[in-house]
C-alpha cells in the first residue's frame, strides 16, 4: 500500500474536486430534466387571428403602433365575437377543494360543506352557476398553479423551487393582453399577484401568505376594500385573492372545525358580489362575469404539493354565464383542466390567447355566444394551439401547405376527403385539424346559402374541432416534457466520474485504514463478517427499490425495516460474544441495554406516523395522541424537552472534566431549555404570532447558535490537562463540541417541529445515545459499518418524523417561527432544518463519534507511534468518516439519476419520481453542509491543539 | 473452551444419534403434519390463512407442536439423566419463550400493535417457535454452551444438530423475505401481516429442512472419504 498511499492534501483536493463535479453535473441535470423555459416567446398580438399558415410579417409590429382603445377594437373586429361582458371579478379561494363545492363523483358535497355555503349552492341550482372540477397540474402549490392560470400554460416543476421567491411574470399572459387594451385591474389580496406583475394593477392591497397560524385577519384585510369597489365603476378586472382557507386547511386539515366558518364567509362575499355587482349593473351597461377559482386542493391533513386528486381537484365556477343548464348535476359534474382558464378568458373577452396556452375553451361556455362565434372561438382556440405545435415539430415532417387552403380546398399533398385520423401523432394533428378546418368551411358556405339544414353541419364542425382541441392540448402537455439529450448526458457523466472519484478515494483509504498493523486483528477475523455484508447489501437494495414507483412511494417501510434488521444482527453479534462463563460483565449489559433502546426506540420511531401514500390512514401513535387530546401532546413535549435537557447535561458532564467552559456551556443551553419550555407553554397555542413569541424565539436563535458556535471555537483553547496523550485531549474535546453541537440541534427541533414530534426528537437523540454507547464500548464492528449505520439510522429518522417522498408532507407552518419579516433566505433555511432534522442531527454526531473513537484509540494504539504526523492523523480520523456519507450518499444520488432519466416516460414520473429527485438533491446538500460542519470542527480543533502543545513545550523547554 | 469441547464429545455419543434416512424421515412426518394441519383448516374450519389469518395459524401451532416435541425429545441430550417426560416439560417452556423472543424480533421489525393484531401475532409466533425454539429446547434443555455453540457460533455436530439449526435458520430468513411484498401496492389480500411473513416462513422452513439434508449426506461422504 506505499504507492497508494495519500497525503491528508491530495485526499481533501481529490474529495473537493469529486464533490464540485458531482455539484456541476447534478445542476446540469437538473436544469435539463426539468422544463424551464416555455417554448414561445413574445406576445401574442392581431396575427393571432389569422390563419397560422398564412405569412403574417406584414402586420406583426402592429401592436405597438395601437393605442389600447384602438386595439380593443381592431381585436374586437378581427375576432368576429362580440363580447358580451365588460368587467370580470376572479375570485380565487387559496386551497379549496372543488369537491367541497361540487361534491364527488356525482354527489353533492357532506352536509355540512353544504349546508355553509347556502347561496353558492343556490346559484349552482338554479342555473346561474356552472362549476368545474379543474384539474391543476403538480406541483400544487400557488404561485406555479397562479401562472398556469394566467398564462395556460404548465409551467416547469421547478417554479415550486422558486415558489417563495415570486419573480415577474414574462412569459405571456391573460393580464397582460387585459392591460395591452386598457383595462383598469385592482388586486386584493394574496401579494403573490403583485409580485408576478408588477405594475400592472391600478389599486391593490397586498397581504401575505406569510403568518400561516393567522386564518381571520388575513381575509379581513381583503374584504374591508369590497364595499368600496363594488361601488366604484372605474375598474375592469377585479381580483380577490383568499388565504385564509388555505390557512385553516394548514393548521386544521380538512375537517378543521374553522371550515365551515369560512366557507360561510366565502359564501357571503359571493353573495355580496352577485347582488351587488351584477344584479344591480345588468341592465343598463354591460355585464359582470364572477369567475370563482381555487388554485389547489388539499390533503386531509390540509397540505399540498403533490398530486393526489384531493389536492389537484380545484375548482373553476362561473357566475352569470346565460347558460341553459337547471339540473344541479349538470352544473355540478363537469371537469376541466386549471390551464383552460386563460383560453377561455381571452375569447369571452376578446383579447388574444396567451401564446404557449395549452388550454382549450371550457365548452360550458360556449352557450352564451352565437353560432358563428362559438365555431369562431374554437378555430381561433385551435389556430393558437396549431402556431405552438409547428414550433415543436420539426418543418420537414410537416407538409407545406399554404395560406387558407383549409378553408378553400386548395392544399397541396393532402386528400381533402373527411377521414378517419391514423398515423404518428403529428400526422394525426394535422389530419384532425384539417377535417374541423374543412368542416367549418362547409357550414359557412352553406350558411350563406341555405339557412335550414345547417345544424347537424354545425355540431359536426363543433365535435371536430372539440376533438382536435383535446388531442391537441394533451399532445402539447405531454411534449412539455421533451428533454434535452445533451445536457442529460453531460450531467449524468459528470455525476458518474464523481461518484467514481469518491469510490476511489474511498477505497484506497479503506485499503490503508485496515491494513495498518493495529487494525488487523480485527480485520482478518471479521473479513467477510454479517454486518459489512448487510450494509453493502443495503446499499443495492436501496438502489434497486429506487426504480419502483410504490417502494419510492412507500421508502420509509425499507429504511425501518432494514435499520432494525442491523439492529437485530448487532444483537445476535453481542450474544455470539457473550459467555456465560464470564458472568455478567457490566459492560455487556450497557451492550445489550443500548442495542435494546436502539430498538424500541426504533420501533416506536417507525410507529409513530404512518407516512407514505397508501397506508396514511392506519392508525399509528401520533393520530392516537392527537385524538386523546392535546394535553397529552402538551406532556409529551414537556416530557422530552426535559429529557433532551437532561441527557444533553449528562453528556457533556460524562467526559469527567470539570471545566469552566464546559459549565457555562451548560448554563447555556438550560437557559434556552428553559426559554423553549416557555416558549411551548405560553404561546405555542396561540393562532396569531405575538411579539413576545417572536422575541422568545430570537433570543433562543441567538443563545444557541452563540454556544454552538462559541463551543466550538473556544473549547479547543481551554484544553490544559497535561498527563492525557495529544489524541485523549483532542478527542474529549472534540466529545464535548459534538455533544454541544447535538444538544444545540435538538433543542432546535424541539422548537421548530409540530409538537408532536417532540417525541421522536428526544428517541432520535436517544439513538445516537446508544449507539455511541455501543461503539465506544469496544465492539468489534468496523469504523465504516458504524458510521453507514448512522448514516441510515439518520434516513430512518427524516421519515418517522413525518416525512415522505411527496412535497405535501413539508412543515410549511413551522418555517415562519420567530420571523417578523417576510424573508426567502430564512424561511427556506428554517423549512430545510424542519425537514432535515434527523440526517442532520445524526452527520453532527460524527463529531461526537469521532472524538469518543480518538479517546478509545488513544491508549491503545496510535501513541505507540506517537511520530505519526498530523495530516496522516487527519486522513485516518477524518478523512475515512467523513468520505463514508459523502460515498453513500453520491452513490444514492447516481443511481437515482440514471432512474430518473430510465423513468422519464413513466406515468409517475412527475408525480412520484420527480419530487423524489427534489428530496434527493436536498439530501445531497444536507450531507455536504453536515460533513463539512464536521470537518471544519474537527480540523480546528486539531490544529489549535497541536498549537497548544507546541506553545507548552517551547515554555517547558525555556 | 477445550474442557467443554472435550466433555461434549462423550455426551454427543451418550445422545441418540441419527441417520441422513433418519432425519429424512422426520422431515418427512412433520411436513405431513404440516400438510394435514392446512388440510383441517380448509376442510374442516372452511377457513384459510387470508380469510382467518390467526385461526388457521393457532390450529396450525397447535397440530405441529405435538410431533414435534414427541420426535425430538427422543433425541435429547443425556437421555439418562433426563426423562423423556422433563424433555416434553422443558420444549413447552422453550414453546413460550421462543414465542417471547419471536414476537419481539417481529414487532421490532416493524409488526402492527394493536388489539386486531395481537392475536395474529400471538399465534405466528407460536408457530415460529415450534420451528425454531421448541426442538433446540427439547434437545439441549438450558444448555447455554450447546445454544451458543449452535445459534450464536454456528458449529453444529451430528446430524441432530443440523436438524435444528438449519430450518430454523431456514424459517426466519425465509419470514424475514417474506415480508418484501408488504409494502407494495399491488393490493392483494395476503399483503396482511403475517400471511405472506407465514408463507415465507414456512417456505424458508422447508428450504432448510432440505439444506440439512444435502448437508447431511455431503458431510457424510466427506468423513467416510476422509476415513479411506
Amino acid at each position: 500500500m506505499t504507492t497508494a498511499a495519500m497525503t491528508c492534501t491530495r485526499l481533501t483536493i481529490f474529495t473537493v474536486a469529486g464533490i464540485l463535479l458531482q455539484i456541476i453535473g447534478l445542476s446540469i441535470f437538473v436544469f435539463g430534466f426539468f422544463p424551464v423555459k416555455p417554448t414561445l416567446s413574445g406576445v401574442s398580438g392581431s396575427e393571432s387571428y389569422r390563419d397560422p399558415f398564412c405569412d403574417s410579417s406584414l402586420i406583426s409590429n402592429e401592436s405597438e403602433l395601437h393605442h389600447p382603445a384602438k386595439l380593443r377594437l381592431l381585436y374586437q373586429e378581427l375576432s368576429g365575437i362580440s363580447s358580451k361582458y365588460d368587467r370580470l371579478i376572479l375570485m380565487v379561494i387559496d386551497g379549496l377543494p372543488a369537491e367541497f363545492v361540487l361534491g364527488k363523483d356525482g354527489k353533492p358535497p357532506e352536509k355540512v360543506l353544504k349546508e355553509s355555503m347556502p347561496y353558492t349552492q343556490s346559484l349552482l341550482a338554479n342555473g346561474d352557476a356552472i362549476g368545474y372540477h379543474a384539474k391543476a397540474a403538480p406541483p400544487t402549490v400557488t404561485m406555479p398553479r397562479l401562472k398556469a392560470m394566467v398564462s395556460g400554460a404548465i409551467g416547469g416543476f421547478l417554479d415550486v423551487a422558486f415558489n417563495f421567491n415570486t419573480q415577474a411574470l414574462l412569459d405571456d399572459n391573460i393580464l397582460g393582453q387585459f392591460f395591452r387594451i386598457g383595462w383598469k385591474m385592482v388586486m386584493l389580496g394574496d401579494e403573490t399577484w403583485l409580485k408576478l406583475f408588477p405594475g400592472l394593477f391600478m389599486r391593490h392591497d397586498g397581504v401575505s401568505s406569510f403568518f400561516v397560524k393567522d386564518t381571520v385577519q388575513v381575509d379581513r384585510n381583503v374584504s374591508r376594500h369590497l364595499p368600496d369597489e363594488l361601488n366604484s365603476d372605474d375598474w375592469n378586472l377585479l381580483i380577490l385573492h383568499y388565504l385564509g382557507l388555505d390557512h385553516v386547511g394548514h393548521t386544521g386539515g380538512r375537517n378543521s372545525p374553522l371550515m365551515p366558518a369560512k366557507l360561510k364567509e366565502m359564501d357571503d362575499i359571493v353573495r355580496t358580489m352577485h347582488l351587488r355587482a351584477m344584479m344591480d349593473r345588468s341592465h343598463d351597461q354591460g355585464q359582470t362575469l364572477l369567475i370563482i377559482v381555487s388554485d389547489h386542493g388539499m390533503t386531509e391533513n390540509g397540505n399540498h404539493g403533490g398530486s393526489s386528486y384531493e389536492e389537484t381537484d380545484s375548482l373553476m365556477l362561473f357566475i352569470g354565464l346565460n347558460s341553459n343548464i337547471s339540473d344541479y348535476a349538470s352544473a355540478t359534474n363537469n371537469v376541466a383542466f386549471q390551464v383552460d382558464l386563460a383560453p377561455t378568458l381571452a375569447l369571452l373577452f376578446g383579447v388574444p390567447i396567451p401564446k404557449n396556452n395549452v388550454g382549450v375553451l371550457v365548452p360550458g361556455t360556449l352557450c352564451s355566444l352565437r353560432d358563428f362565434e362559438q365555431l369562431r372561438a374554437l378555430e381561433l382556440n385551435s389556430w393558437q394551439l396549431l402556431r405552438l405545435m409547428l414550433a415543436q415539430i420539426q418543418s420537414s415532417s410537416f407538409p407545406r401547405v399554404s395560406c387558407n387552403c383549409f378553408l378553400d380546398g386548395t392544399c397541396e399533398g393532402l386528400d381533402l376527403d373527411i377521414s378517419e385520423c391514423s398515423g404518428d401523432k403529428e400526422k394525426q394533428l394535422i389530419c384532425l385539424f384539417r377535417n374541423a378546418a374543412a368542416l367549418h368551411g362547409i357550414w359557412k358556405s352553406k350558411k350563406s346559402t341555405e339557412s335550414s339544414s345547417t345544424m347537424e353541419d354545425f355540431s359536426r364542425a363543433l365535435d371536430a374541432y372539440n376533438t382536435f382541441l383535446k388531442t391537441a392540448s394533451e399532445w402539447l402537455a405531454s411534449k412539455t416534457t421533451e428533454k434535452p439529450v445533451l445536457l442529460l448526458g453531460l450531467g449524468v457523466s459528470a455525476m458518474l466520474l464523481s461518484c467514481f472519484i469518491c469510490g476511489t478515494v474511498f477505497l484506497s483509504l479503506f485499503k490503508e485504514v485496515y491494513h495498518e498493523p493495529k487494525d488487523r486483528v480485527c480485520s482478518l477475523s471479521n473479513l467477510l463478517n454479517l454486518e459489512e455484508v448487510f450494509i453493502f447489501a443495503l446499499l443495492l437494495i436501496l438502489v434497486i427499490s429506487m426504480g419502483s414507483s410504490s417502494m419510492v412511494e412507500e421508502e420509509h417501510y425499507i429504511w425501518h425495516f432494514m435499520v432494525s434488521t442491523f439492529h437485530l444482527l448487532l444483537l445476535f453479534k453481542t450474544a455470539k460474544s457473550f459467555k456465560i462463563s464470564k458472568g455478567m460483565n457490566i459492560l455487556r449489559d450497557f451492550k445489550f441495554g443500548s442495542i435494546f433502546s436502539l430498538l424500541i426506540s426504533g420501533r416506536l420511531l417507525r410507529g409513530w406516523h404512518q407516512g407514505g401514500v397508501n397506508w396514511t390512514y392506519l392508525p399509528d401513535i401520533s393520530k392516537w395522541l392527537v385524538q386523546g387530546g392535546s394535553g397529552y401532546v402538551k406532556w409529551i413535549q414537556l416530557i422530552s424537552i426535559i429529557l433532551v435537557i437532561g441527557l444533553g447535561l449528562y453528556t457533556l458532564f460524562r467526559t469527567g472534566s470539570n471545566r469552566k467552559g464546559v459549565r457555562i456551556l451548560a448554563f447555556g443551553f438550560s437557559t434556552c431549555g428553559f426559554l423553549v419550555l416557555l416558549h411551548v407553554g405560553r404561546y405555542q397555542d396561540e393562532l396569531s404570532t405575538g411579539f413576545g413569541a417572536t422575541v422568545t424565539v430570537k433570543v433562543i436563535y441567538y443563545l444557541l447558535s452563540i454556544s454552538s458556535i462559541g463551543a466550538s471555537l473556544v473549547l479547543p483553547w481551554s484544553a490544559l490537562n497535561k498527563d492525557k496523550s495529544f489524541l485523549a485531549e483532542v478527542g474529549d474535546c472534540l466529545y464535548l463540541i459534538g455533544s454541544a453541537y447535538i444538544l444545540c440541534w435538538c433543542l432546535l427541533q424541539q422548537l421548530l417541529q409540530q409538537p408532536i414530534n417532540s417525541g421522536p426528537i428526544l428517541l432520535l437523540l436517544l439513538q445516537i445515545l446508544a449507539i455511541l454507547c455501543l461503539s465506544s464500548s469496544d465492539f468489534q464492528v468496523n469504523e465504516w459499518v458504524e458510521i453507514t449505520a448512522l448514516y441510515y439510522m439518520g434516513m430512518a429518522g427524516h421519515f418517522a418524523l413525518g416525512n415522505s417522498n411527496t412535497l405535501a408532507t413539508i412543515d410549511v407552518a413551522g418555517a415562519f417561527i420567530g420571523i417578523s419579516s417576510h424573508s426567502t433566505i430564512l424561511s427556506g433555511i428554517l423549512m430545510f432544518m424542519i425537514t432535515y432534522a434527523s440526517p442532520m442531527l445524526f452527520l453532527l454526531s460524527l463529531v461526537m463519534y469521532i472524538g469518543a473513537n480518538l479517546r478509545n484509540h488513544s491508549n491503545s494504539t496510535i501513541s505507540t507511534h506517537r511520530e505519526t504526523s498530523l495530516g496522516q492523523i487527519l486522513k485516518l480520523k477524518l478523512g475515512f468518516p467523513c468520505l463514508v456519507p459523502l460515498c453513500i450518499n453520491s452513490i444514492l444520488l447516481t443511481a437515482y439519476t440514471v432512474v430518473l432519466l430510465l423513468m422519464r416516460n413513466h406515468l409517475f414520473v412527475w408525480s412520484v419520481f420527480s419530487p423524489k429527485y427534489l428530496y434527493v438533491c436536498a439530501t445531497t446538500l444536507c450531507t455536504y453542509i453536515g460533513v463539512c460542519i464536521v470537518a471544519a470542527t474537527v480540523t480546528y480543533t486539531f490544529y489549535v491543539t497541536t498549537f497548544l502543545r507546541s506553545n507548552r513545550t517551547r515554555h517547558n523547554n525555556s | 473452551m477445550k474442557e467443554a469441547k472435550k466433555k461434549k464429545k462423550p455426551e454427543t455419543s451418550i445422545g441418540v444419534s441419527i441417520s441422513a434416512l433418519g432425519a429424512f424421515s422426520v422431515y418427512l412426518i412433520t411436513g405431513l403434519f404440516l400438510a394435514v394441519g392446512f388440510w383441517v383448516i380448509r376442510n374442516i374450519y372452511f377457513v384459510d390463512l387470508i380469510s382467518d389469518p390467526s385461526l388457521t395459524l393457532r390450529l396450525l401451532w397447535i397440530i405441529e407442536f405435538p410431533i414435534v416435541v414427541v420426535i425430538y425429545s427422543l433425541f435429547r441430550r443425556n437421555p439418562e439423566k433426563c426423562s423423556y417426560f422433563r424433555a416434553v416439560g422443558r420444549s413447552i417452556v422453550g414453546l413460550i419463550s421462543g414465542a417471547l423472543i419471536n414476537a419481539f424480533g417481529a414487532v421490532s421489525l416493524g409488526a402492527p400493535i394493536g388489539m386486531q393484531s395481537l392475536p395474529k401475532t400471538i399465534h405466528w409466533s407460536f408457530l415460529m417457535s415450534v420451528f425454531t425454539v421448541v426442538p433446540a429446547s427439547a434437545v439441549f434443555g438450558a444448555s447455554w454452551t450447546d445454544w451458543h455453540r449452535v445459534f450464536a457460533s454456528l458449529k453444529p455436530t451430528g446430524n441432530v444438530e443440523y436438524m435444528i439449526l438449519i430450518p430454523a435458520y431456514g424459517a426466519i430468513i425465509g419470514g424475514w423475505f417474506g415480508a418484501w411484498p408488504m409494502p407494495l401496492d399491488w393490493e392483494r389480500p395476503w399483503q396482511e401481516w403475517p400471511i405472506c411473513v407465514c408463507y415465507g416462513a414456512i417456505g424458508g422452513y422447508i428450504v432448510g429442512q432440505m439444506v440439512s439434508l444435502s448437508l447431511m449426506i455431503l458431510l457424510r461422504k466427506h468423513k467416510i472419504l476422509k476415513l479411506a
